[in-house]
């Protein structure tokens, strides 16, 4: 048995010209729950929709446990999937809802109630059986949609942006049931998602798609702390960038020049003085220090421009040298005004080479 | 302040009294003809410049059913009707289907020609009809007429099935497919419970619509093909005013059940969303 559960292997797909899948090579491993995440139109949709068998590749495999499933009609692929609108039948009652997958196999009626009863102990609506989808809420009828896809036990779960109908709180309440149960099952999941904090929370591994590609593929750790381009770290979390030429290199360390500031960072392989390189540091990790701060490495003097309390942290903009503003989240209990000199120490930078991109 | 309140106050009651009683007159015009007839099909001796009829009587309804032969009559309407609704709404679902699912090349004049003999004065299409029927050897023939009241039945319900088949969700479908259901399958258990009321519904007015023709079955019925709307302009013919009042009302009341059939069940906003659930 190999490792593999969900192979895409080269697939492609054009619309009209667009390219909405281009060559797209992913493999999901037995058990694990994988993110495909990435901003609308990035081909997401078009490779669920390929897996599930409602659209053709036009080139490339696609293979579900070792079977190469490519030609195989949807009905035949044994899979279970939540919708977004959940697509429930709403005609059927909540057990009908359920016991769906299993009439269609001809399971005898004994055995489906069973079942039934079991999937709806999983998703805690045991009391709603004789209940039409119109009579419960948005959150109620999407963990019918989860029953319903796992009743039967499928070899694959797939969910596609199952909790972008649900308002916020109940989206993170929904986040943790469907990774509660994900995991209990150990069933292996494909999620499909647009929102950045989800995937994190969720996943075991993160794809992030970008036109048609995948752009990154790995943990969400990671995904957040070492993205491998401007595009995954602006799509995940919050980022600065500061574009600079390298000035030297000496040994595992480099001194970017970037609007006349020197900054200290790890060395890329490779780089050599003046490549050009993108620096890139995320709001949280920069500290805000007292303007009396002895001068150091990337340590820089700012100004205070704006300042937003979130609550728990403050979110400040500060102008940096010559024009550059910086976006800086820090704790809430040292604050700082607008207008005050203070210093940043940046205890760590990223970079890659600006060409790459 | 309080005089401008008043002023309108009263502006809103008089528009009110006005707007009710504009309804009442409006009812009265629409329900006199139906109370004129009711009242002669049970009158005798109404004659001259009497307000009522001085007498009451069942006697033109039995005159009605024996001399006009009803029985005969309405059988003749209600097998028209079945074989209109049936042949209609098979043509509904599958031409529905293709206005409400597929993107068809020139759909705009598909449709319009589909709707052309709603919209055109029934007379000039009868008389087409009635020409081919004769060669056709289609006139005086229960599938005859009834192909003619096709052809304004089929109209209605391709446009009932397309707005039905244009509301299906197509996810609903997918989950279907997903969850394992083959096409016939699907079909059973999903499309035709979420189209049903639509259905319903077209079957219900394409049996009205065929029930109450009466220009198509003029051109191409015959003396085995009688409907009910034919035989009470016949017996208009034979003058007796009564008898032509009693077949007037007992055609009514199967109308009047359907319509009461129609304001229960099937409502036109909820043409499709499941026959159980609705």
């Amino acid at each position: 048995m190999s490792d593999a559960m969900i192979e895409f292997r080269e697939v492609t797909k054009r619309y009209a010209g667009l390219v909405a899948n281009d060559r797209l090579s992913l493999t999901i491993r037995r058990g694990e729950l994988m993110t495909l995440l990435g901003p609308s139109g990035c081909g997401k949709t078009t490779a669920l929709r390929c897996l599930t068998g409602t659209i053709r590749p036009d080139a490339g495999r696609i293979l579900l446990d070792g079977r190469d499933v490519t030609e195989v009609a949807t009905h035949q692929r044994e899979l279970g999937m939540v919708f977004q609108n959940f697509a429930l039948f709403p005609h059927m009652t909540v057990r009908d809802n359920v016991g769906f997958p299993l009439m269609i196999r001809n399971l005898r009626k004994e055995a489906r109630a069973t079942r039934v009863q079991e999937a709806l102990r999983l998703v805690r609506l045991e009391g709603y059986a004789e209940h039409y989808p119109r009579q419960l809420s948005g959150g109620q009828q999407q963990r019918v949609g989860l029953a319903r896809a796992l009743v039967y036990r499928p070899k694959v779960l797939l969910l596609d942006e199952p909790l972008s109908n649900l308002d916020a709180k109940l989206r993170e309440e929904m986040r943790f049931e469907i990774k509660e149960v994900v995991t209990r099952l150990g069933i292996t999941a494909m999620y499909v998602t647009h929102d950045q904090a989800e995937a994190l929370a969720l996943s075991d591994r993160v794809a992030i798609m970008n036109r048609g590609r995948l752009q990154q593929l790995g943990t969400p750790e990671e995904i957040y702390e070492t993205p491998n381009s401007r595009f995954v770290a602006e799509f995940i979390g919050l980022s600065n960038f500061l574009e600079g030429r390298v000035a030297s290199v000496r040994g595992a360390t480099m001194t970017v020049t970037a609007s006349g500031l020197s900054i200290h960072t790890p060395s890329l392989p490779e780089v050599a003085p003046g490549h050009k390189v993108l620096l890139f540091v995320r709001p949280n990790e920069i500290e805000i220090l007292p303007a009396a701060t002895p001068a150091d490495t990337n340590v820089f003097p700012a100004r205070v421009e704006k300042t937003t309390y979130l609550g728990d942290t403050m979110d400040y903009r500060l102008m940096l040298g010559e024009g550059v503003e910086l976006r800086v989240q820090a704790d809430a209990r040292h604050r700082y005004g607008a207008g005050e000199s203070v210093r940043l120490r940046w205890p760590r930078v990223r970079s890659w080479r600006a060409n790459e991109e | 302040m309080t005089l401008l309140k008043a002023y309108l106050r009263g502006l809103r009651e008089g528009w009110f009294v006005l707007g009710y009683t504009l309804c009442v007159c409006l009812s009265v015009f629409i329900l006199a003809p139906f109370l004129m007839i009711a009242l002669r099909s049970v009158g005798k001796g109404w004659f001259g410049k009497l307000w009522l009829p001085p007498q009451l009587t069942w006697d033109w309804y039995r005159w009605a059913i024996e001399v006009g032969n009803i029985p005969e009559v309405m059988k003749n309407t209600l097998i028209i009707g079945v074989i209109a609704v049936a042949v209609s709404t098979v043509i509904g679902i599958f031409a529905g289907w293709a206005f409400g699912r597929r993107q068809l090349p020139g759909k705009e004049l598909l449709m319009a020609i589909v709707l052309l003999p709603r919209m055109i004065p029934p007379i000039t299409y009868a008389l087409g009809v009635a020409k081919i029927f004769y060669t056709l050897e289609l006139v005086d023939t229960h599938l005859g007429v009834a192909l003619a009241h096709v052809s304004v039945c089929a109209p209605f319900a391709i446009l009932v099935l397309s707005a039905t088949f244009e509301g299906l969700d197509e996810r609903v479908l997918e989950a279907a497919s997903v969850c394992g259901a083959n096409t016939v399958k699907r079909f059973f258990y999903v499309v035709l419970p979420l189209i049903m009321p639509g259905i319903l519904a077209s079957m219900l007015f394409s049996f009205t619509h065929s029930y109450n023709e009466f220009t198509l079955t003029l051109l191409t019925y015959g003396p085995n093909t009688v409907t009910l709307p034919v035989r009470t302009y016949l017996a208009v013919g034979d003058g007796y005013w009564e008898i032509t009042s009693a077949m007037a009302v007992i055609m009514v009341v199967p109308s009047l059940a359907i319509l009461a059939m129609i304001q229960r069940r099937a409502k036109p906003e909820k043409l499709v969303g499941g026959f159980k659930g609705v």
